[in-house]
């Protein structure tokens, strides 16, 4: 598979609200209160946004995540991933989709995206790249 | 991006179901009616009931692929296959697809990002991994080839 970087992203995040047990597994909630993204094609601040994630009962994570980007030429693009973090196992994944309305940016519309995440104390990192 | 190669998968088709226009866009429902897969790990068929791929052409000229597949391994496990995916090229292009000619895979965007789900421990694996797929429109049906993302 070919790809090609499109951002780096980081994430800050607030105290995580546990919902507990449901009937799909265990769903902690990861509020999103900001961070920044940067690649060759756009840079720019994350507005906000939480993670849903569900522990399931193998111990993977399944992520499911909205945030809003602001690039650093005002243009809002909504995004979204779903993916899988198992940590006995180092596997961090996610498959990121984009929307707006921005010319500018409207190629995001039209690709599929695959991101490396890592955990880090102050929020995760998301290396994001464009599948070709 | 590190990636192997999980399988390839075929999958034959029954004539469209065409919704035409929604709210959306233009949808159209594509039966799958049977298929087969093989990779290192796993091999199997594709089974006909619940499979199909729900297409909805956007007002960009974008094909969004909601693609659901049932596999069952040569030994007897049942897996479920989920994949979103996007098509769109230049419209010569999509128009010589839509006609059912041969196009040459590179002269279009067809990528899919798998997940799968199964109960079988032998194939646990699935439920853990994301993978992404580049796909080939042939008349009898797609083509995936479907990587493991690692």
């Amino acid at each position: 598979m070919n790809a090609r970087p499109l951002m780096r992203l980081r994430f800050t995040t607030a105290p995580v609200e546990e919902i507990g047990l449901t009937p799909h597994g265990t769903l902690s909630i990861f509020p999103i209160t900001g961070g920044s993204f940067e690649g060759e094609r756009l840079r720019g601040t994350v507005l906000g946004g939480a993670d849903w994630v569900t522990a399931a009962a193998d111990g993977t994570r399944e992520l499911d995540l909205r945030v809003t980007l602001e690039t650093d030429d005002g243009a809002l693009i909504h995004m979204t991933f779903t993916g899988v973090r198992d940590d006995a196992n180092h596997y961090f994944r996610t498959l990121p989709r984009f929307e707006t309305a921005a010319p500018k940016y409207a190629f995001l519309n039209r690709l599929l995206a695959v991101g490396v995440g890592e955990g880090h104390r102050d929020g995760p990192i998301h290396t994001i790249e464009e599948i070709l | 991006m590190n990636t192997r190669l999980l399988m390839t998968l075929r999958v034959t088709v029954a004539a469209p179901q065409n919704i035409a226009g929604v709210p959306h866009g233009t949808r159209r429902t594509v039966p799958i009616t049977g298929g087969d897969f093989d990779g290192p790990w796993l091999r199997g068929s594709v089974l006909p009931g619940g499979s199909g791929d729900w297409l909805l052409l956007r007002a960009d000229g974008v094909l969004e692929l909601d693609f659901r597949a049932t596999l069952r391994t040569d030994d007897g496990a049942l897996i479920s296959m989920r994949s979103f995916g996007l098509r769109h090229g230049p419209p010569e292009v999509m128009e010589a697809l839509a006609r059912g000619e041969a196009v040459e895979p590179a002269a279009y965007y067809f990528r899919t990002t798998p997940r799968f789900e199964t109960s079988h421990p032998k194939y646990a694996f699935l439920n853990r991994r994301i993978a992404v797929a580049t796909g080939d429109r042939r008349a009898e049906g797609p083509v995936y080839t479907i990587h493991e993302l690692h």
